[in-house]
């Protein structure tokens, strides 16, 4: 009995590992683009690294840069201040 | 009709409504985001709506990659807003007359000057002169502000002041000019750093501050 609990944890375990690791690998290929574009628009790279966030990072990471103004300016006019 | 919806949905991958607000969510930051780098909105929009396509995921990730390295026209904007200072780093040259600052979104009231300080030094500047040379060795200029390191330019940036802000401006020197850990291209043009807390010269930091 004992032995199927832990067969049934070190799976477990096993399987957390290998879909942190494809998380983590799946980020990266977010993260190194988003880092230039956040150092483009003039914010610090590390913003970049929301996207390690489940679910809600990419989301975290374009509400960012859609709705902050851009340090380094941006394309278009912004609207005019009183 | 709720199972009719959910069939229309169903043929374009969203199983949810949760799926449709976040489409359409990410279809809008895109659009904004891509305005902001001088693109028309509906290229963003388009990226996040191809991931209703089979292979659309993949598409949109070979998209921001693009997008992440590629030449955006706001680019083309800051250079031709600099173009007259843009040659001034030229090794050797004398740099050329600083451009004007941009006219600032609004003029600040509060008139008092400001300070760099950081690797043992303190610079005092204010708007007496509309720009201000930061460079790492004194050559002789009275609008020079001295940063003695060895990673600064020989000149490295230029400051410029107008109506109560202060820009700051790269002038191509190979240690690099940051904006609060941002790095500063002399593509960029002038750049507004009336809030900004810190600059980094090379491999000198210098805190922002009024005097």
């Amino acid at each position: 009995m004992m032995t199927v609990i832990g067969w049934l944890i070190g799976l477990g375990v096993f399987a957390l590992m290998a879909i942190l690791v494809v998380h983590v690998l799946f980020a990266l290929l977010l993260i190194v683009p988003s880092w230039r574009i956040f150092e483009r628009a003039g914010f610090s790279g590390l913003l970049s690294l929301f996207h390690l966030v489940p679910v809600i990072g990419p989301f975290i990471v374009m509400a960012i840069l859609a709705f902050s103004d851009w340090p380094s300016g941006e394309g278009r006019p912004r609207p005019a201040q009183p | 009709m709720g199972f009719d919806l959910a069939a229309l949905l169903g043929l374009f991958g969203l199983t949810s409504a949760f799926a449709l607000v976040a489409l359409v969510l990410a279809g809008w930051m895109c659009w904004r985001i891509a305005e902001k780098a001088g693109l028309p909105g509906w290229t963003g929009a388009g990226a996040i709506l191809l991931t209703l396509t089979g292979i659309g995921s993949f598409i949109s990730l070979i998209l921001l990659w693009v997008f992440a390295f590629m030449r955006w026209p706001r680019d083309g904007l800051a250079v031709a807003t600099a173009a007259p200072a843009a040659p001034g780093a030229s090794p050797g040259g004398a740099p050329t007359p600083p451009a004007a600052l941009p006219p600032p979104p609004r003029a600040l009231p509060d008139r008092r000057g400001w300070t760099l300080s950081g690797g043992g030094v303190t610079l005092a500047f204010d708007e007496s002169r509309a720009a201000y040379t930061l460079t790492g060795e004194a050559s002789g200029g009275s609008d020079e502000l001295v940063v003695s390191d060895l990673s600064v330019g020989r000149p490295h940036a230029r400051l410029l002041t107008a109506a109560g802000r202060i820009g700051l401006q790269d002038l191509g020197s190979p240690g690099g000019t940051y904006i609060d850990g941002a790095r500063l291209l002399p593509e960029h043009g002038p750049r507004d750093i009336t809030a900004v807390r810190t600059i980094k010269l090379g491999n000198v930091e210098l805190a922002l501050s009024r005097t």
